[in-house]
Formats: C-alpha cells, structure tokens, sequence
C-alpha cells in the first residue's frame, strides 16, 4: 500500500502537493491533459524523483527510506515507449531485473499474447510487439521478486500502456491488467489517455490538470462531460448505457 | 578420494552453459597466442629451450626481461582498453562509444606529454607520475564527456554531439602535443615520440609489475558492474525502479575505466579502436548481455593486441611496426563501415 501525504514537487515540472492512498488489487488510472504531469506524478510515484514536499510511505516505511534494491521487490515503472539499449532477445529482457522461473515467463508471455516473440530480438518488433514485451517485463520483476506469501502483490506504474496498441490489445491488456490485480493483488497505476478505457477499466481515476490533480474518485464521478471538456479544450458528447452502464464519452464532430 | 577427483575433473570438462563454453574457448585461444607470441620475435628464442634451461644466457635474459613483461603488459591493455570499451558502450547505451573516439586515451596522452615536458624529474617518481598524470586526464576529459551527455540526455541527438565532443576533445588534445613538442627540449621529443605512437616496446617489469596489479583492480571493478550495466539499457527510470542505483554505477564505472585507460596510456601511448572493435563484434556473437560481454571483450583484447603486437614485432623485423598503427588501421575502416551500416538503417 502506497499512502501520499501532501507529497508533491516543487522543481519544473511541479505536483502540487495531494494526499492519496494506493491500495492492492485496484487498478488507478491517472489522466490529464498533455503536460499535465501525469509522467512527473508516476515517477514520484516510483521514487525515482524524490517528494520535495510532504512524504510518500510504502507499508508505512518512507519511501525514501527504503534501499534501491528491496524497493525494487514492491514496485516496477514500465516507462513510456522507451527503446532499451542493444538488442535483447525477448526472453532475456523480460528477466533483466528479476531471475523469474521458466514457468513465470511463459505465464506472462501468454497473457499478453507474445509467446510467438519469445526468441525474437527486441528491436525487430513493432511498437505494439514491443510495448507488451515491456509491461511483460515489469510483471516479471514484481510477481518473481514479491514473496510468494506476501499479501500484496506489489505497485505496477504504467505509463501510457496502450498507446501503441490496436482497440483488440487494449482491450485484452486492460483485462489483462484487472486480471493480475485481483490475483495477486498488485497495486495497478496507469497513465491513460484514453478516458473510455478508464472509464471502462479502472475502479478510481486521479484527473490532473497543469500539475494539480483537479479530482478523484470513481470513474463516472470524475470523468464528466462538463469539466473534461473544459479541462482539454475539446467538444464531447456523453453516451450513456455504454458498457456494464458506464459512460462513455465521444468527440462532437 | 578418487570419486572426488573424478566428480571435479568432470565437472571441469564438460562445459556447464554457453558462457563457460565461450569463456573457455577464449581463454585457449588466448593461451595459445601467448605460446605463439612468447615464442617469435626478432632474435629467434626457443621457448622450449628457455624454460629446460638450455638457451645461452643472453636468450633467456632477453626473454625474461623484455618478452615476458611486454607479453603480460599486451594482456593487460588488451583486456583494459576491451573491457572499458565494453563498459562505456553499456554505460551510454550505444555502440560507437569507445576510449578513443570519446578522447579519453587522447586527453590521458596529453597529460602524460604536459607531466613529461615540465614535471618530470630523472627521478624514481617520476614513472609514477606518469601513472597519475594518465589517471587524471583520462579522469578530466571523462567528467566533461558526462556533463555533455546528461545535459543531452537520451536519443540520436546525443550521440552525435558525444562524438562531436570527443573529436573536439581529440582535436584540441593533438593540438595541445604539438605545442609541448615544439617546447620541449630535444631529450623530451625523443621520449614523447617514442611512446606516443602506440607501442608495447617500453614495457619494463618495474613499470608491469604495477600497472598488472592496478590494471586488475580497475577490471575486476567492471566485472563487478556488469549486472547493473544490463539493467541500464532499460532506461534510467525503469532500471531504478528495478533496484538499480545508477549513480553509484556511473561513478564506479568512470572510475574504473579513467583508471584503466589512464595507465594504459601512460604506459603505451594511444592503442586505438581496441575498444570499439572487440565488445562490437563479440556483441554480434554474444548478445548484449554484459555478464558475458565483458569478461569476454577482456579476453578478445587480450588476444587481439597480442596477436597484433606479435605481427608488429615481426612482419619487418629487425624494424618495429607500432601496434597502434596496426589496430587504427584496422579499426578505423571498420568504424566507417559501422557508420554507413547505421545510416542505411535509418
């Protein structure tokens, strides 16, 4: 469980301070529009960029208080569309970070769908290809790393995970995604862009606007026509009954 | 008692996983090479003969004193100048980065040369100096290097103006030996240009013997970063969050390689593109993976300079080539070759 205690930054680019809890098996979306800070939010989410205000706790430990390499058993950052260094095979990426059993990997190859790419090399791939590798890896780290008796499964920070994917992947990866966090009761937070998918998927939204998250709650709360379009400068139009009741919101032409 | 035995002799032999098989393979063909090398030359030893003891006693003081330290000093530059090439590369995720190219081995040159013109005393402290002198600009021209990168950051961008950098670096270093060649007194020219070719030809065991154990030291510095260089090339912030603490690797790295190339310079002059060559090709081979990498980039420079100091000594014997002419020759058309292969890519 993460807990955030009016942390925030006050180096370019700023968080204004929030409080917040991040608990196990819910899956969090964060979304805003471009420049919003949704990345600069998740890195400090990370611990990569220390709180400058306020504290952050993680199972009730200061976050900065925790070693580089335990933390690394409670949390991963899959990094927007980040090319990695050299060319990996498949196989060999999804183990940097982590020394995951054979049966581990092949799990998570078939949940996203990749156990095709096994022996390729990384770089060879599409974006989307290359993408799901990427998450894949970040799973590894964490359900290889966490103990198997711990309660939590750990902190999974996604950044942007479906951009390059077509409406078929996202669909099987926010599943995906809901699926892990109900079985081994990860933590899943996630930049989205698309706000149908946070509708769609996630069980709270952190909306943030000009590094401030505006507000939070649950998805049919927050996601409104009214401040969305004000907040991204763009026309909607809300469908109700989408899928399961909830809302859906389209662009007006 | 036997059983033991046996259980050990076949545990050493059959090779347990590719990295031993690929280590192992080296590390023969490295052994032969010394066998080979040890055995050539100008004057015609006989290996066999000097280790029985048979050889006139001139033989074997040449083999002793001259042969064997410049054998080891090849052993040591190789594996330095390889394994540091392979640490940079990972270090800044990129391929082209080497010692040379980013003017690190220039700018510890430059520091022997200025330690040369006007510290230098006839001395005992004054090989010592040398060492440090080497250490020190290696050590400047790193820190520089590091500033320009991460105030780049990542991207092609930023690997064309490292390499900018580094031709600056090497051109402004070249500049600056033509001005202390031009001051300095006749005595000081002979020895600049004596070592500033590239040559193994000044190993002596007094300098070996220190520069091994230091050498050493900064290599096992490196195989120690090598799990950590392979969760860099995630990225800087999703290797933190994978428990890597990169700042400590970046300074234990620079340091490392400063050291190294530091004293191989100081030692030989400039070896060029050794560092670029060895971790590129065996990468090809190998995979990106450091854990392998780098041990065997350290085992294929070895191999590589001994190999080629071996050529050097006796393609024109009496006569003497430099190594350095020998390695920039070869790498340098096989770095165009990397440029124009990477452009077609783009």
């Amino acid at each position: 469980m993460l807990t955030l205690h009016q942390a925030g930054l006050t180096n370019t680019p700023a968080i204004a301070p929030l409080d917040g809890t991040i608990r196990p098996g819910e899956l969090l979306a964060i979304v805003g529009p471009n420049g919003a800070g949704k990345s600069t939010l998740l890195s400090m989410l990370s611990g990569f960029r220390s709180a400058e205000q306020g504290e952050l706790h993680l199972d009730g430990k200061p976050l900065r208080a925790w070693p580089i390499t335990e933390l690394a058993n409670r949390r991963a950052l899959v990094a927007q569309q980040e090319l990695p260094g050299f060319d990996w095979q498949t196989n060999e990426l999804l183990s940097l970070g982590s020394n995951p059993s054979k049966s581990l990997v092949a799990a998570l190859l078939d949940d996203l769908d990749i156990t095709h790419l096994a022996k390729r090399s990384v770089l060879s791939l599409s974006g989307g290809e290359r993408q799901r590798v990427m998450i894949a890896r970040g799973a590894c780290q964490l359900l290889s790393r966490c103990s198997p008796t711990a309660k939590e499964g750990g902190i999974l920070l996604l950044d942007e995970p479906t951009s390059a994917l077509d409406i078929g992947q996202q669909q099987r990866l926010m599943r995906q995604l809901r699926s892990w966090a109900t079985q081994h009761h990860m933590a899943i937070v996630c930049v989205l862009h698309d706000l149908n998918l946070a509708s769609t998927y996630a069980d709270r939204v952190w909306l943030l606007h000009q590094g401030q998250r505006i507000d939070h709650g649950l998805p049919n709360q927050v996601l409104n026509p009214a401040t969305i379009a004000k907040i991204y400068a763009a026309e909607l139009q809300r469908i109700e009954g989408g899928t399961h009741g909830k809302p859906l919101l389209a662009l007006a032409p | 008692m036997i059983a033991i035995l046996n259980a050990y002799r076949y545990r050493m032999l059959i090779p347990v996983n590719r990295t031993t098989r690929v280590l192992a393979g080296l590390t023969a063909a490295l052994l032969l090479a010394l066998v080979w090398a040890a055995a050539s030359g100008a004057l015609g030893i006989s290996l066999w003969e000097v280790l029985r003891g048979q050889e006139d006693p001139f033989s074997v003081q040449v083999w002793w004193q001259l042969r064997l330290p410049r054998l080891l000093l090849g052993v040591a530059v190789g594996a330095m100048l390889a394994g540091s090439g392979a640490a940079m590369q990972g270090l800044f995720r990129n391929p082209l980065a080497d010692p040379t190219l980013l003017g690190l081995a220039s700018g510890a040159g430059l520091f022997v040369a200025l330690w040369i013109v006007f510290f230098q005393d006839s001395g005992a402290g004054s090989l010592y100096g040398q060492f440090a002198a080497g250490f020190l600009g290696a050590l400047c021209v790193c820190l520089i290097v590091f500033g320009i990168a991460k105030r780049q950051g990542g991207g092609s961008a930023a690997v064309m103006t490292l390499l900018l950098a580094g031709l600056a670096i090497n051109t402004l270093a070249g500049a600056g030996g033509g001005v202390l060649a031009f001051i300095a007194s006749d005595e000081q020219l002979r020895q600049l240009s004596l070592w500033g070719m590239g040559t193994l030809t000044n190993a002596l065991w007094r300098t070996t013997a220190l520069a091994l154990v230091l050498i050493a030291a900064a290599l096992w510095l490196l195989m120690r970063s090598a799990r950590e260089l392979d969760l860099l090339q995630l990225g800087e912030a999703t290797a933190h969050a994978a428990g890597l603490d990169a700042s400590r690797l970046k300074h234990r790295v620079v340091v490392a390689t400063s050291l190294g190339v530091g004293l191989c310079v100081a030692l030989t002059g400039v070896i060029g593109f050794l560092g670029l060559l060895v971790p590129h090709c065996l990468r090809l081979w190998l995979g990106p993976s450091h854990r392998l990498l780098l041990p065997a980039s350290m085992l294929g420079g070895a191999l590589l300079l001994v190999v080629a100091d071996t050529l050097a000594r006796t393609i024109a014997a009496p006569a003497e080539i430099p190594v350095g002419l020998l390695t920039s020759l070869l790498g340098g058309p096989y770095f165009l070759y990397l440029l124009m292969r990477r452009n077609r890519a783009c």
